[in-house]
């Protein structure tokens, strides 16, 4: 009765109104942004001619400025990335690990506080770290003064590694508590048995740790990673608001750089060429992601199990925008 | 047995210390509002000496550039919109493509697969450039309507609804229910939790939204409570911590509170929206 030529027609009625904001703002934008690279456009006086790839060229040039700018924003975002993935993923899972063991009442409770500060917004976090790490006046500061480890104010804001360093632990702070619920979620779902069967064989924790449980939540941790790597390729807010790019534009990423070429060069032709080749760079380390996983997979062990951990292989399901995927942390979450 | 319980209270008391240093932040941003400017900028102390409402009572008085009530009245009304809009969309075409022959659907699926591995990077400018053709910058219309070309709903509710039985409805369909009845009263009951998650998320997602935002918005009184503690900073608040952090609890407060009631939807619904 729903399964009639006519009804396949008029079950489209019920798509439409997802495909028609899919369309417009979506497709047509992925679109708009490949003929907008392609073309001399400034944001100012709009279209002045096509230009085919000069403007992709325009970024590869090593006398261009462009080039250099872009460069040292990739250089940044990769900076980033090397101290940031590791914690991320490596605390998280200590904190899920810690979680794990702690009486099941008190489970709920230690996973919410770790996870509130997914909660907030990156100008928020920006505002509270700049002002505890503020030079002249943060909260850091007048502790380390009080307590006369230091005589002078550290410039926590305006010199590296310092930037850095407060870069970093402030992102550690807002978008850790995402990452430990995955793997508190994913430590939920090992079957008891197993460590039973491990506690028959005489194994320690550490022993029971590395033969039963990574095994067992290594697709989480592989979805965990790629998706803290592509967060750390969206490094905004926290860049923007706390260090303003600097000290010297060293913390000047990618988003930045482009935002930059687009409104203060009025380069919006050069701007999308930017972000599409940005487009490009991230599919391609995503890709090679995948690659490095499926050859650790198929050289490894054998202890892939059948059924419910082969579903989280299907990569459109690993590859989901996640909510902090959105601005700063989307752009690091978001 | 005893081993095991000293285990536990070593545990819990790592678990507490580290829970500290975790909400130190947010504790700190909430007795700084509270502090006079002189204290907020010497101080080394987490509770004030002397204690003040003057950082709230500028911000309503209207004698600060934080317009927190509009800012809110913004922000309320853009994720309010922006949620409905788009888990009306997302619940219609999940629904479809799992319980109806649609024409199309696997090029369909395809395209939707497809978009979740492009980087958000590449429609962001383009997207702020169509708005401004057609002059819709400083308006709601940016703030509320692209939200809604996220697949992600349509896949966690399409993969929610795949693995839900049929009977159901087949059911009400032989008692003579129409479709919109049984999308109404047999479906929507159905998937409840799902559309609660990507209800949560997807307010989270546009209330703390910065980058878009920053990009379609120019004037101080569209600005969403996210956008306007970032004017802030770059502002006149950026002297005085007491202020700014004045500013931040109230942009901060009604997100956290969403959150901690809608914790137990989410917790569950996020390990649902990538991995399972």
């Amino acid at each position: 009765m729903y399964h009639s030529k006519s009804t396949k027609y008029k079950a489209l009625l019920f798509i439409a109104p997802f495909l028609a904001c899919f369309l417009i703002f979506w497709l047509a934008p992925v679109l708009y942004g490949i003929w907008i690279s392609l073309n001399d456009y400034k944001l100012s006086m709009g279209n002045l001619g096509f230009v085919g790839l000069e403007n992709y060229k325009t970024i590869f040039d090593t006398g261009s400025v462009y080039h250099t700018q872009f460069m040292n924003a990739l250089k940044n975002t990769f900076v980033f990335m090397a101290i940031s993935v590791p914690p991320l993923v490596l605390i998280s899972l200590g904190l899920a690990l810690l979680i794990d063991n702690l009486p099941s009442k008190l489970k709920v409770f230690f996973r919410t506080i770790f996870f509130l500060s997914y909660a907030i917004s990156v100008t928020a976090v920006s505002a509270i770290f700049l002002w505890l790490f503020n030079a002249n006046g943060g909260f850091v500061n007048n502790l380390l003064m009080t307590m006369n480890i230091t005589n002078s104010p550290v410039n926590w804001l305006t010199e590296q590694p310092y930037a850095w360093f407060v870069v970093l632990i402030s992102t550690v702070w807002w978008t850790i508590g995402f990452n430990m619920l995955l793997f508190v979620n994913a430590l939920d779902e090992v079957d008891g048995a197993l460590y039973e069967a491990a506690d028959l064989d005489g194994a320690n924790s550490f022993k029971k740790f590395l033969y039963v449980t990574l095994p067992e939540i290594r697709n989480v941790a592989f979805f965990v990673i790629i998706t803290t790597v592509i967060a750390s390729f969206n490094l905004y807010g926290q860049t923007m608001l706390i260090t303003n790019g600097g000290p010297a534009r060293s913390t000047t990423s990618l988003i930045m750089n482009i935002n930059h070429t687009v409104f203060s060069g009025n380069q919006l032709g050069i701007g999308s060429a930017m972000a599409i080749v940005m487009g490009v760079i991230m599919t391609v380390v995503t890709g090679l992601q995948y690659w490095a996983n499926l050859k650790i997979n198929s050289d490894g062990p054998k202890r892939k199990r059948k059924g419910r951990s082969k579903k989280s292989e299907d990569p459109a399901l690993v590859n989901a925008p996640l909510p902090y995927q959105v601005d700063g942390k989307e752009t690091m979450k978001k | 047995m005893r081993a095991k319980k000293i285990k536990t209270i070593i545990l819990v008391a790592v678990a507490s210390i580290l829970a500290v240093m975790f909400i130190m932040p947010l504790v700190w941003m909430i007795f700084t509002s509270f502090k006079t400017l002189g204290e907020s900028m010497s101080s080394s102390a987490l509770l004030p000496k002397n204690w003040t409402l003057i950082n709230y009572i500028n911000i309503f008085n209207g004698t600060s550039d934080a317009k927190m009530i509009l800012w809110s009245l913004n922000t309320a009304l853009v994720t309010a919109l922006g949620t409905t809009l788009v888990i009306f969309v997302d619940v219609l075409a999940a629904y479809a493509l799992a319980r109806l022959n649609v024409a199309g659907k696997k090029l369909f699926l395809g395209i939707v697969v497809i978009a979740l591995t492009i980087p958000g990077i590449v429609t962001l400018f383009p997207a702020f450039y169509l708005f401004r053709n057609f002059g819709l910058i400083d308006t709601y219309a940016p703030l509320i309507l692209p939200y809604s070309a996220g697949t992600l709903g349509v896949f966690l509710i399409y993969n929610f609804l795949r693995s839900f039985p049929r009977e159901l409805e087949e059911a009400a369909y032989i008692d003579g229910a129409s479709q919109w009845q049984v999308l109404f009263k047999v479906i929507f009951p159905t998937i409840r939790p799902v559309v609660t998650t990507l209800g949560v998320i997807t307010f989270l997602a546009i209330y703390n939204d910065y980058l878009w935002p920053s990009l379609v918005i120019n004037s101080n009184e569209m600005k969403t409570l996210t956008l306007g503690v970032a004017t802030l900073i770059q502002g006149s608040n950026f002297v005085n911590p007491g202020a700014m952090m004045a500013s931040t609890v109230i942009a901060t407060v009604p997100a956290l509170l969403i959150f901690i009631w809608a914790n137990k939807y989410f917790v569950k619904g996020v390990t649902n929206s990538g991995i399972k």
